[in-house]
């Protein structure tokens, strides 16, 4: 088992990003500040903040595709999900302390790296939109050769 | 206010690691990191590609990506569309990205594993500032240079370029050159190497704002960022290393692969390095090297400056070591002064043991020297302890063919220069001291035991 493969994707302390694919075929993206999984992994809620995801959205809204990388910044081990998204919706207030404790650990573990920890945990989290997905494939996404290795 | 791609001058230094997004055919979208985006011109970027991958595949499919850079200092992120235009597998920009990733791969022992597959080229369709990522202002992204900043850096190309031409050592130049890069470019953590012609080992002939000097530690070509820079002959910049060696890391840990990493000379915790060949018309000098704690430390304009400054110190250490071997025999009488007894008695008792299979002296099982100036040392003493010699000349030390000086440039000069450091350091109690052009003594205190093995 792998680094990636160890460490869940909704840990504390993960970096992720969302990327999809417009309509018109161009890949859109942005940082999510959020994960949530069931047990299984089978599914998955990404959270993005309202102010930097609209091309997001739209491509979601408009192709349902969706991927989603949980790198770890102290060793870069990666995973990516994929899968089709089942809904979007405005995250509720009582998510939002789990938005701001993960903004948190990613800065506490960007602050470790040498970055400002007052830049980081300045990245707007709120208001936030709950991007559901239903996940279909997961890849060992950490940098070398077997980047893209199915892991399910 | 405008903002052109060229602002973001320190998005593109591989301090944060971006992110692309690809799509396939079938409209899959795929997320990737990358190390490094190489800015081309405000209109161009190139990904590095050192695997056949996912993204790779994707664009051959689809061309257009999305790629988000992030301010190192404020974390502010932009967002580029692309499209791809061509794969470059030689050239100019291909050799310049290249470069880089040679360098670390040898630092981090994966030489050959981790290496630049394209440079791939892009075009910027468009880019924006993420509105509204941080909720505190970020910085302005522009590179912030003083005109008084880069008024001092231009009079201390000036001043270190005088220094150069003045010094009437090799020893004062080496120094020189240094101190000025320190006082005038803030460059606290310098060295220089100089490539040993018999061995084509690059060996550190002085150094500046270390722990330890370093004096003596080699060099294989290839080997390390300043020994890729000394094979390649070409500067290498590298901003935010310690991201570049966790990728590496990374990618060596997922290979199962690779040889032992490569301690970072002076400083281990070094997060920024600036290293220039040193190269007089065709013929490598040696390689001088900077180091900072500050992952963006050295900007463009370092580099460019410090390029010129490098084939200056290149032929001004050439000229040295041709006008040490023209004028060996000359006697320069001002600066000759008698050499005083040699006062066996007073001083610590220090054993040195030279073992003849490497050419190698040890003083109280403390490595000292190697190679030919480990020769010359043993040779010096051996002399003084049969016959009581303390006056030596460079003419016969060049006509000793047991000591393998090569018959022209023989660099003689400076191997005496790292042998006289190296005795600093590591034996005080020995000193070679010079005593006129081409002329030296040697001069030890305290009892000293010669053991050949």
């Amino acid at each position: 088992m792998t680094d990636s493969q160890r460490r869940s994707p909704a840990q504390r302390g993960m970096s992720l990003y969302a990327g999809t694919v417009g309509v018109d075929g161009m890949p859109a993206g942005c940082r999510a500040v959020a994960l949530t999984t069931d047990e299984s992994q089978s599914t998955l809620t990404v959270y993005v903040p309202m102010a930097t995801s609209r091309d997001l959205v739209a491509g979601v809204a408009a192709t349902k595709k969706l991927a989603v990388v949980a790198a770890y910044p102290p060793d870069h081990s990666a995973i990516q999900l994929k899968g089709t998204t089942t809904s979007v919706r405005l995250a509720n207030d009582d998510e939002r302390a789990l938005l701001q404790d993960r903004v948190d650990g990613f800065a506490e573990e960007l602050h470790r790296l040498g970055y400002s920890l007052r830049a980081v945990r300045s990245i707007n989290h709120w208001p936030a939109f709950a991007i559901e997905m239903k996940v279909e494939e997961i890849f060992d996404q950490t940098p070398g050769p077997k980047a893209g290795t199915a892991i399910r | 206010m405008t903002i052109r791609l060229s602002d973001l001058s320190r998005c593109f230094q591989g301090v944060t690691p971006s992110i692309v997004v690809t799509a396939d055919a079938r409209g899959v979208p795929n997320v990737a990191y990358l190390s490094h985006v190489h800015y081309i011109d405000d209109r161009h970027v190139a990904l590095s590609r050192q695997f056949f991958n996912k993204t790779a595949r994707n664009i051959e499919e689809n061309p257009r990506a999305t790629v988000e850079l992030a301010e190192p200092l404020t974390f502010q992120t932009y967002r580029l569309r692309i499209r791809f235009l061509r794969s470059e597998k030689s050239g100019p920009l291909f050799d310049s990205m290249a470069m880089r990733i040679q360098a670390i791969a040898s630092h981090t022992g994966m030489s050959g594993i981790f290496k630049l597959i394209a440079a791939d080229v892009f075009e910027v369709e468009s880019f924006e500032k993420v509105e509204g990522f941080l909720t505190d202002a970020a910085g302005d992204p522009s590179e912030v240079t003083s005109v008084d900043g880069v008024r001092s850096e231009i009079r201390g190309l000036q001043l270190v370029a005088e220094r150069v031409s003045r010094a009437d050592s090799l020893d004062l130049l080496l120094d020189s050159v240094l101190e000025s890069l320190d006082v005038y470019f803030g460059f606290e953590h310098t060295m220089i190497l100089l490539e040993d012609e018999t061995t084509k080992r690059l060996v550190t002939i002085a150094s500046r704002g270390f722990e330890e000097s370093g004096v003596g530690s080699e060099v294989q070509a290839g080997e390390g960022l300043i020994g890729t820079v000394a094979r390649e002959r070409r500067l290498l910049r590298i901003s935010g290393l310690r991201e570049d060696l966790r990728y590496s890391r990374a990618v060596k840990r997922e290979s199962g692969v690779g040889a032992a990493e490569i301690p970072l000379p002076g400083l281990p915790d070094a997060q920024s390095a600036l290293v220039i060949p040193l190269v007089a018309g065709d013929r490598l000098i040696g390689v001088i090297a900077a180091f900072d704690r500050d992952p963006l430390r050295f900007g463009e304009w370092h580099a460019a400056y410090l390029e010129i400054l490098a084939g200056q110190i290149a032929f001004g250490i050439e000229r040295m070591l041709d006008r040490m071997f023209d004028r060996d025999e000359e006697q320069v009488t001002e600066r000759t002064a008698p050499a005083p007894a040699i006062v066996p008695a007073e001083g610590p008792r220090r054993t040195l043991i030279y073992y003849r299979n490497d050419d190698c002296i040890f003083v109280d099982g403390e490595y000292l020297i190697r190679n030919v100036p480990g020769r010359i040392l043993w040779k010096l003493l051996g002399e003084w302890q049969r016959d009581g010699r303390t006056d030596f000349s460079n003419r016969e030390l060049r006509l000793d063919p047991s000591l393998g000086l090569p018959p022209i440039k023989d660099n003689l000069e400076s191997r005496l220069i790292l042998l006289r450091r190296r005795l600093d350091e590591k034996c005080p109690e020995i000193r070679i001291v010079p005593t006129g052009r081409g002329r030296f003594a040697l001069r030890a205190t305290g009892a000293l035991e010669l053991i050949e093995r």
